[in-house]
């Protein structure tokens, strides 16, 4: 049955999809109250940022002639908001579609969702913590039970202090692991055999270190409390700058709340010349993987170049909030046209 | 045994985990990063029915289990399982409880059923798209206080479940439900 079908037969339904549109009004009212501009950043585009990790929708524009040129849907924000940084703009956020593609069959990804991203000029990264811990309060204030969220059974004191713990301690704590003795490849294969996880020469280094943390950190991320965790492997910065005391660690953290991973938060990287190398280094792995590839957004290298403020931002599911909110474990629950309705099998 | 690779992963499958026999109940791709891609599952022990989650690299590979399916028909509960028999050979198995679950519920004696055997172990029921079951009690006011429409009120089947219904469904009808979700699909 489509959603709009079990709405029709089940009103009690529509209540749970309200969620969405309470959600987004007091997100909105937080960031205006603290002053941010909202822009809107194009969802067609033609040259997105590199980022191994996702498989990016293309298509193509034409011209009067109907002569093509590639174009891609936005996987994020990003660098449009960053661009606008460079031109000055402050403090900005922007709440807009953002398309992944092969993010199928799952309970927590959509190929088309609604992200959240959210950027402060002249800060550090750990004020952006704060803003998260005030943000997701706030909502529950007006659709919550006053400080407590409650998730699945669980409660969650949103008016206490997140659990906050580096990825390096949460290794070590949850795994037994010594992280900076992990970084060797030799013996992170080791380290992996040991523990029982098949190894193979063609495993990436981030194939192993992720194994376990899926099997044996993300476990217990959120449990009783929101946790932050943070400062990620220096090979995982993805946008994030090094860690100046120790360029082995990115500035970068995620924060779940009930086994659900809601934010991406980058110390943002604004040194152009590490950014385009890593560009490069990312399409590169995007060629090796047979993902979509292109040409890298070089725009966005010209805007560090011409000095882009020190700043920190993050993107948050927007999805996965309401998920959160409307106490339901698949994100199809929360969109009144889930990918599921829209391509049948 | 069969190898597989994390791409052929079916809901329903069994596997060995651990040098011991698993069912994979749920599976979903995970992408963090980096190109890494890989594979969460939910495992249930046949041993124990026990359920654990494993994350597995995307394209890691995984023993099958072979399994055979059995047309049987139930005979009734026994101990901690429940006695099917194959009508042609007059053979007769015991599907431990732990591992049919919530199933149960909509169980008919005498209805047949898709058997699972591993080895001579019968290891669960293969769960029909839909099963047919009468409403033996319903109250005809429908649920005190709800009066939205498309509201919905509990009924009791002829397995003694209770399943929530439409207000017009009518006690001696004939439902459909689906047994994954054990929720009521429609008049049969």
């Amino acid at each position: 049955m489509k959603t709009w079908q079990k709405l029709k037969t089940n009103p009690i339904l529509w209540k749970q999809y309200f969620v969405r549109e309470r959600v987004i009004k007091e997100v909105r009212s937080f960031f205006d109250e603290r002053k941010f501009h909202e822009v809107e950043t194009p969802i067609l585009i033609g040259n997105p940022p590199a980022e191994s990790y996702i498989d990016v929708f293309q298509t193509t524009l034409l011209d009067r002639t109907r002569k093509g040129t590639p174009a891609y849907l936005s996987t994020s924000p990003e660098v449009a908001l960053k661009k606008l940084m460079t031109a000055g703009i402050g403090n900005c956020y922007s709440i807009t579609k953002s398309f992944r593609n092969t993010e199928m069959q799952s309970n927590t990804h959509n190929p088309e969702f609604t992200i959240l991203e959210w950027y402060r000029v002249n800060t550090q990264y750990k004020t952006i913590m704060d803003d998260c811990e005030t943000l997701l309060l706030s909502i529950n204030k007006t659709l919550g039970d006053g400080n407590i969220l409650k998730y699945q059974g669980k409660s969650f004191d949103l008016s206490k202090k997140w659990e906050r713990i580096s990825v390096k301690d949460a290794f070590l704590r949850w795994a037994n692991v010594d992280l900076l003795e992990f970084f060797e490849m030799e013996k992170a294969k080791k380290i992996c055999a040991k523990k029982g996880y098949t190894v193979a020469s063609k495993n990436t280094w981030e194939e192993l270190y992720n194994q376990i943390y899926l099997n044996e950190i993300e476990p217990h991320l959120g449990v009783d409390t929101p946790t932050v965790i943070y400062e990620f492997p220096g090979s995982m910065a993805a946008l994030a700058r090094k860690k100046p005391s120790d360029p082995r660690f990115a500035e970068r953290f995620e924060f779940y709340i009930a086994g659900l991973e809601l934010g991406d938060c980058y110390g943002e990287l604004t040194n152009w010349k590490e950014q385009e190398m890593r560009f490069q280094e990312e399409l590169k792995e995007l060629k090796r993987l047979g993902k979509t590839t292109y040409d890298y957004d070089n725009d966005f290298i010209h805007a560090l170049k011409e000095g882009m403020p020190e700043s920190s931002g993050i993107a948050v599911g927007i999805d996965r909030l309401i998920m959160l909110f409307a106490n339901v474990t698949n994100i199809a629950d929360t969109m009144f046209f889930p990918i599921g309705d829209l391509f049948e099998k | 045994m069969a190898s597989i690779s994390t791409a052929d992963f079916k809901k329903g499958i069994f596997v060995t985990f651990k040098n011991e026999p698993h069912q994979i109940m749920e599976f979903q791709h995970v992408n963090p990063g980096k190109g890494s891609a890989f594979v969460r599952t939910r495992l249930k022990s046949l041993k124990t029915g026990k359920v654990q989650e494993f994350t597995y690299k995307s394209g890691e590979s995984v023993e099958e289990l072979p399994v055979e399916t059995h047309e049987m028909q139930y005979l009734y509960p026994e101990g901690d399982g429940y006695v099917f028999m194959d009508n042609r050979t007059y053979d007769q198995v015991t599907v431990p409880k732990l591992l049919i679950g919530d199933f149960v519920r909509f169980m008919k004696e005498n209805d047949t059923y898709q058997i699972l055997i591993h080895e001579e172990d019968a290891i669960g029921v293969r769960l029909p798209k839909k099963v047919r079951l009468m409403v033996t009690e319903a109250n005809e006011g429908g649920a005190k206080g709800n009066t939205v429409g498309g509201a919905m009120k509990a009924v009791t089947l002829e397995t003694g479940a209770e399943i929530n219904v439409p207000l017009f469904i009518k006690q001696g009808e004939m439902i459909a439900i689906d047994p994954e979700t054990g929720s009521y699909v429609e008049r049969a």
